[in-house]
């Protein structure tokens, strides 16, 4: 089929050797009130974290609560401004931008959250949820191109085309995460940031929405930084892999260094803990 | 072998909903031993949890009610027992943990106060006893400073140290059976393994059972004598734990372990179970894994399938596997 999809910035998104996305340096520090006097001190939820992804590969952030990798994907996303440092989206720093700049920033990176049952407005139709970012970043030739486009973007995600009139409630877990993965993919993004995409959803469902991933990456070159703490999806899905611990990244590399030979106490401890079959606990 | 500790047979439990008759729990069977770990493993809606909730009689009333079957608790029907009878067996005789530390504590008491209160209920520790047994019950779940977390809110604690509460209520008054509901599923993986190392070290000082609850096939490989597999209301498979995770008999079993990421899977396209867990008021006739099970044969979309004893000690139910059928298990078929 042809997929009506098309990149932007198609000569860049060959040069596959520069990264996507980078990320110089980067801290978060959020104010925290303590006392009744209220003197102010600083939480560091982000210390000086730098990576970066290429073209069609997936960065996997992994950490326990309160690491930080929340913090780092709303940055990454444009969604909160560092305290220090730099990201920048195909070589280009995000405080450069502003205007239409930084509206062609949003349509290139999109985000897929975890709980489909709180990420889609309950009151829009899967139509109005799959053409709003359309109008909005002007794609598609009038109402009639924008169904097409809504229609195929179902069939990549494996719905039907009656889901065009439903409401989010009349859809399961995983039928949710499909009709929001296929939201991100609307506008033609280079770059998806998946936060915790199949924590919500059971096992059985799990299987179908990483392969549904998967091929979607292959078929547009997607880029994906994936955040997670599930060490075994982490390890199916990724190339690469960060960890985070109290807000700094103490170790990063393929998925297949990280795994067989950690270097850091913390990433030890976080690959022993995961409940394998044939694993005993200490 | 010794007699069961606790021996549940033919449970139903039904919901009315506006959806129509909810059959959640249809027709459960399994005992456990004394100083057994069982699991029961599902996805969401295949009724694990409300048959734990059975074996306390919390069903919620009046929408929720046990249709029929008998839960034999050291030889005894829980379900002919009277409800002040039953509020005497729980929590001392038989314990539950529940998947979220941060609801099931009570904001306003102190950690000590409610460790205490629930020994007092059952009076079997009174006073200054209750306190120093608190203090000790802190200390055994591996909690550090326990005479300061007897003076603390829940408010002032994580979730694993809030989880570690739980368990020391649960433990207060060495339950002989222990109901655990997904009792890591909220946590950190570090935390996760800290507490399932906990839970099995108490077991093995204090001789308890227990009952998991879980959809987590690896800890139910780290901690499980033997498993459940539960599928639309009823056990579609039983088995030793080795032997299930190495040779699954069922067809959903099969898919569910199939269907698990890996990293020796990397790239390729994982196993999938298409479809959807039915809702239980529109159970499907027949076998009720038939519209998503990939070996299905003619018979399957008429005729529900009986728990099959396979061998010793595995049981299946599934019309691939055609032995004779378990004795007590016809009335399954109504």
């Amino acid at each position: 089929m042809t997929t009506g999809y098309k990149g932007l910035e198609n000569s860049v998104r060959n040069d596959s050797d520069a990264p996507v996305l980078e990320v110089r340096a980067v801290s978060k520090q959020f104010p925290v009130r303590t006392g009744l006097l209220g003197r102010k001190e600083f939480h560091t939820a982000v210390d000086n974290v730098s990576l970066s992804i290429k073209q069609g590969k997936t960065l996997a952030v992994v950490g326990e609560s309160g690491s930080g990798k929340t913090t780092l994907g709303l940055m990454v996303l444009d969604l909160l401004e560092p305290t220090s440092g730099e990201i920048l989206y195909r070589g280009q720093p995000f405080s450069s931008r502003s205007g239409s700049n930084k509206r062609a920033l949003r349509r290139e990176m999109q985000v897929v959250f975890q709980d489909p049952y709180a990420s889609l407005n309950a009151r829009l139709t899967v139509r109005e949820a799959l053409t709003e970012g359309m109008i909005i970043h002007k794609i598609g030739d009038g109402p009639q191109d924008r169904e097409r486009r809504a229609l195929e973007l179902l069939e990549h995600v494996s719905l039907p085309a009656e889901t065009l009139d439903r409401y989010p409630h009349e859809f399961s877990g995983g039928q949710r995460q499909r009709i929001a993965i296929a939201r991100a993919l609307s506008v033609e993004p280079g770059f998806i940031l998946l936060d915790e995409p199949t924590s919500a959803l059971d096992v059985s469902v799990q299987s179908q929405v990483l392969n549904l991933l998967l091929k979607l990456q292959r078929e547009f070159n997607l880029t994906y930084l994936f955040i997670s703490h599930n060490l075994e999806v982490v390890s199916y899905l990724a190339d690469d892999v960060a960890v985070m611990e109290k807000g700094r990244i103490v170790e990063q590399g393929p998925v297949d260094d990280i795994f067989d030979r950690p270097t850091q106490a913390y990433t030890h401890r976080l690959l022993a803990a995961i409940p394998r079959i044939g694993s005993s606990l200490t | 072998m010794n007699p069961p500790l606790l021996q549940v047979n033919g449970l139903k439990t039904y919901f009315n909903t506006p959806a129509g008759l909810s059959k959640a729990v249809d027709g459960v069977s399994f005992s456990l031993q004394p100083g057994e770990t069982m699991a029961i493993v599902g996805e969401s809606g295949s009724g694990k949890s409300i048959t734990a909730l059975s074996i306390m009689q919390l069903v919620p009333e009046p929408a929720g009610y046990i249709e029929s079957g008998t839960i034999s608790f050291d030889g005894q029907d829980l379900l002919d027992l009277t409800w002040e009878q039953m509020r005497s067996i729980r929590g001392r005789q038989i314990s539950m943990i529940f998947q979220e530390p941060m609801t099931s504590l009570n904001p306003v008491f102190t950690i000590g106060y409610q460790i205490r209160e629930a020994m007092l209920t059952h009076d079997k520790f009174k006073g200054e006893s209750a306190t120093s047994r608190a203090r000790s019950l802190l200390e055994r779940v591996g909690m550090p400073s326990p005479n300061k977390v007897l003076r603390q809110y829940p408010h002032e604690l994580s979730g694993g140290m809030r989880q570690r509460v739980m368990i020391a209520i649960a433990l207060a008054n060495e339950p002989r059976l222990l109901l655990a509901d997904e009792p890591t599923t909220a946590l950190d993986v570090t935390i996760q393994a800290q507490i399932l190392t906990l839970l099995r070290d108490l077991q093995r000082d204090t001789g308890m059972s227990m009952l998991l609850i879980t959809h987590d096939l690896g800890i139910v490989s780290q901690v499980a004598d033997k498993v459940a597999v539960m599928y639309a209301g009823q056990i579609v498979e039983q088995s030793p734990t080795n032997t299930l995770l190495s040779n699954p008999l069922h067809p959903y079993t099969q898919g569910l372990i199939a269907s698990l990421p890996s990293r020796s899977r990397r790239g390729q396209e994982l196993y999938t179970l298409e479809g959807v867990v039915p809702p239980p008021t529109r159970w499907p006739a027949g076998c009720r894994f038939h519209d998503r099970c990939s070996k299905r044969l003619q018979i399957c979309d008429s005729q529900m399938p009986l728990a099959t004893k396979y061998d010793d000690t595995r049981s299946v139910s599934c019309h691939l596997y055609p032995a004779q059928e378990m004795a007590g298990n016809q009335e399954r078929l109504k």
